[in-house]
C-alpha cells in the first residue's frame, strides 16, 4: 500500500478516538494522539501531564503576545511543534492516523490524505460519556460543551476556516447512526475506495 | 467635541485590536488611521490643514528633516523614526546575512572559555552593548539561539540565561536614542540627540547594568551549574570562525555597523539627523551587497514600518482634537505642581503600562502629552523625556508580553524545548524590573530636581 495518511476530526464523546484507533489497526498503521504529548513532553522538559494541559488548547489572548511569527504563549508553541511533528511524519512517507490537531487542513497538500470529522447526536454523546468517565447526565453534557469549545477555539484560532464545517472534510460522519464499529466498517470501505483510486492515479 | 469622541474610540479599538491579536496589528493601526483621517478630520473636524499636518508629507522637502542645526519638534506621523528603523533594519540583515552575530556570541564565548558563569555574565553585558545600536528582537534572536546551542554542550538550563540576556537587552536599549523604539520616537519627536541620551538614560542605565548583574548572578547561580560539573572540551565546540559565512560581507557589514555607530555619536555635531543616517546606512548597504541587496530588501519587516504609520496618525487624531492636552492636564492637576509627583507619574505609569501593552503606541501617545505637561507646569521637558523613556523602555521587561524582545526570547527558548510559563518569567525579572525602576527614579531625583 503506498502511503495513507487519515485525519480525524471529533466532538467530544462522538467516539472520535475510538474510531481512530480501530482505523489504524485495521489498516496497520500507527495512530498519533497520546503520542503527540509524551513526544513533546520528551522534548520540552514538561511532564505528559503539563502538556496536555496546553494541548489542542486555545491561547489565552489577553497574556500573549505575537512578534515577527514568534509567540510567548506556551499554548501556541505546542500546537507548532505538534503541527511540526505530524509534517515530518508525512513527509518521510511513513502512513499514520493522527487525531484533532487541525491535521486536516495542515496536512492538506498531501495527496493521500483522508480527512474525515466524526460527530454525534447530543443524546448518544452524553451517554457515551456518563459510561467512560461515570458522570451524571449534568456533568457530562456539560463536559461535551466545554471540550468541544476548546477545540473549535482551538482550531479556529489556527485555521481561518471552521472546526467542523463540512468544506474542510472528505466526509463528516454521524457515529450516532451506525454505532462505532457500523461507522468503522463504513469508513474502512470509503478509505478502501479512496485508497484505490489514489493508486490508480 | 464629536471629533474628540471619535478620536478616543478608534484609539480604544486599536488598542483592543492590537491586544486581542485577530487581526495583524499593521491592518490595525492602518485601518485606525484611515478612519481617523476620514472620520475625525474629515467628517468631524472638516480640516484639511488636520489631515495635512498628520501626513506630515512636506516634512521630506525641508532642510531640518535632513540637517538640523537647532532643536525642533515633529508632528503627526514621524517619519524619521520611519526611515532611521528601515535602514537599521537593512544594515541588520546584511550583518545577519554575513554571520556577525554570530560570530561575535562565538567569539565572546571562547573568549571566556565556554564556562557557564563568564558566559552569562558578558553575555547579559553583551545584549546590553549590542541593544544600543542594534534593535533588542535581532539581538536576543541569536543570543538566545547560541545559549541554548551552549547550555546543550556545557548541560545546564538556558532558560535563566535568555531571561537576563532579555532584561538587560531592553536595559541596553534604554541608554541610547537608536536603542528602543519609544527612545527614537521621543527623540525624533523633541529634537534630542543620541548624545543627549547617552549622558541621560545611558547613565541610569549603566548604574542599572551592575546592578542587574550582581542581582541575576545572585538569582540565578544555583541554576547555572553545569550538570555534568566537568570543565568544558573546548574541542567540541563550533568555532567562531564558522559562523561566518562569507568573509567579504562580514568585513563590509562590520565596516558600515562602525560607521553607523560614528554616525549616531557624533550626530549632535555633525547636525545629521537620525533620518539621514538611516537612509545613508540604508544606501550603503544596498550598494555594497550589489544584486544580493533585493534579497535584503525583501527580508524588511515591511509590516512594522507600516504599523508605525498608521499609529502615528492615529496617535495625530488624539493630538489634533486636543486629548492628550486634557490628559496632560490632568496629571498636571493630580500631581497638585508638585515635580516629584509628577515625574513619578510619568515614569511608573509608563512603566506599568508597557509591563502589559506594546510600549510603542504608549510612548507615542505620551510625547504629546508631556511637552503640553512641561509648557503648563513649567517643568523641564527633558527630565520629562528620560522619565517616559526609562519608564517605558524598562518597564517592558517585567512581564513575557511588555516588549518584542520577551517574547522573541521566550519563544526561541520554547522552540527548542525550554517553555516559559508567566510565573517562571516573572518570578525574578519582575522584582528585576521594580528595582532598576525605583533606582532609575532616585536618580532622576537626586540629578535633576
Amino acid at each position: 500500500m503506498s502511503q495513507l495518511i487519515i485525519s480525524v476530526g471529533r466532538e467530544f464523546g462522538s467516539g472520535g478516538r475510538v474510531i481512530a484507533e480501530a482505523l489504524a489497526e485495521r489498516f496497520g498503521i500507527p495512530v498519533y494522539d497520546r503520542h503527540l504529548i509524551t513526544d513533546i513532553a520528551a522534548k520540552t522538559h514538561l511532564t505528559p501531564e503539563e502538556v496536555e494541559k496546553y494541548n489542542e488548547a486555545p491561547k489565552p489572548h489577553i497574556i500573549s503576545r505575537r512578534v515577527r511569527g514568534f509567540s510567548n504563549s506556551i499554548e501556541d508553541n505546542i500546537a507548532e511543534m505538534q503541527f511540526n511533528f505530524i509534517r515530518e511524519k508525512a513527509e518521510s512517507g511513513e502512513s499514520f492516523v493522527v487525531v484533532g490537531r487541525c491535521s486536516e487542513s495542515k496536512l492538506r497538500d498531501f495527496k493521500c490524505l483522508v480527512s474525515l470529522f466524526i460527530l454525534g447526536d447530543m443524546d448518544a454523546k452524553i451517554k457515551r460519556v456518563m459510561e467512560v468517565y461515570e458522570l451524571n447526565e449534568a456533568d457530562a453534557k456539560e463536559l461535551i460543551e466545554k471540550k468541544d469549545k476548546k477545540r473549535k477555539r482551538y482550531h479556529n484560532y489556527h485555521i481561518s476556516l471552521h472546526w467542523g464545517d463540512s468544506r474542510l472534510y472528505d466526509l463528516c460522519i454521524n457515529s450516532s447512526r451506525l454505532g462505532i464499529d457500523g461507522t468503522v466498517d463504513a469508513l474502512e470501505k470509503y478509505i478502501r475506495a479512496r485508497v484505490e483510486n489514489m493508486e490508480k492515479e | 467635541m464629536t471629533a474628540q469622541i471619535f478620536a478616543v474610540i478608534i484609539f480604544v479599538l486599536m488598542f483592543l485590536l492590537i491586544v486581542m491579536d485577530k487581526i495583524e496589528r499593521h491592518y490595525v493601526t492602518l485601518g485606525c488611521g484611515a478612519l481617523t483621517l476620514v472620520v475625525v478630520f474629515g467628517i468631524c473636524m472638516r480640516s484639511g490643514r488636520a489631515i495635512w499636518d498628520t501626513l506630515a508629507i512636506k516634512g521630506f522637502a525641508t532642510k531640518e528633516f535632513w540637517y538640523q542645526v537647532t532643536e525642533s519638534e515633529s508632528k503627526g506621523i514621524n517619519w524619521a523614526t520611519i526611515l532611521f528603523i528601515a535602514g537599521m533594519m537593512v544594515m541588520v540583515e546584511g550583518m545577519a546575512k554575513a554571520g556577525f552575530f554570530r560570530w561575535l556570541c562565538m567569539k565572546i564565548a571562547f573568549m571566556v572559555k565556554c564556562k557557564t558563569i563568564p558566559v552569562f555574565i558578558t553575555f547579559m553585558i553583551m545584549a546590553a552593548v549590542l541593544s544600543m545600536f542594534i534593535d533588542s528582537i535581532t539581538v536576543i534572536m541569536f543570543l538566545a539561539a547560541v545559549t541554548i546551542e551552549l547550555a546543550a554542550l556545557l548541560k545546564f538550563n538556558p532558560i535563566p540565561m535568555i531571561l537576563a540576556e532579555i532584561f538587560c537587552a531592553n536595559l541596553g536599549g534604554s541608554a541610547t536614542m537608536c536603542g528602543d523604539p519609544p527612545n527614537i520616537i521621543v527623540g525624533t519627536s523633541l529634537g534630542l540627540s543620541f548624545f543627549d541620551f547617552l549622558t541621560n538614560t545611558g547613565v541610569i542605565a549603566g548604574v542599572c547594568l551592575i546592578i542587574s548583574v550582581v542581582f541575576f548572578y545572585f538569582a540565578f547561580r544555583k541554576e547555572l551549574v553545569s550538570a555534568s560539573g566537568e570543565a568544558p572540551d573546548m574541542s567540541k565546540f563550533p568555532k567562531p570562525s564558522e559562523a561566518i559565512t562569507n568573509k567579504k560581507d562580514f568585513i563590509v557589514s562590520s565596516i558600515i555597523f562602525g560607521l553607523a555607530v560614528i554616525l549616531l555619536i557624533t550626530h549632535g555635531s555633525t547636525h545629521l539627523t537620525v533620518a539621514s543616517i538611516g537612509l545613508f546606512i540604508a544606501l550603503i548597504t544596498i550598494i555594497a551587497n550589489g544584486k544580493d541587496s533585493i534579497e535584503l530588501l525583501k527580508k524588511i519587516d515591511y509590516k512594522t514600518l507600516l504599523f508605525f504609520i498608521g499609529l502615528f496618525i492615529v496617535v495625530g487624531g488624539l493630538e489634533e482634537t486636543g486629548i492628550l492636552k486634557l490628559i496632560a492636564d490632568f496629571i498636571g492637576k493630580i500631581s497638585g505642581g508638585n515635580v516629584f509627583l509628577m515625574i513619578g507619574i510619568i515614569l511608573w505609569i509608563s512603566a506599568i503600562a508597557s509591563a502589559f501593552v506594546d510600549n510603542i503606541p504608549f510612548a507615542a501617545t505620551m510625547v504629546p502629552v508631556i511637552e503640553s505637561l512641561s509648557a503648563t507646569s513649567g517643568v523641564d521637558l527633558h527630565t520629562l523625556a528620560w522619565s517616559l523613556s526609562i519608564g517605558t523602555d524598562i518597564g517592558g521587561s517585567a512581564t513575557p508580553i511588555g516588549a518584542s524582545a520577551n517574547v522573541v526570547g521566550t519563544s526561541v527558548a520554547a522552540k527548542n524545548g525550554y517553555p516559559v510559563s508567566w510565573g517562571r518569567y516573572c518570578a525574578k525579572l519582575a522584582p528585576a524590573t521594580i528595582i532598576v525602576l525605583t533606582i532609575s527614579t532616585i536618580y532622576i531625583f537626586v540629578r535633576y530636581l
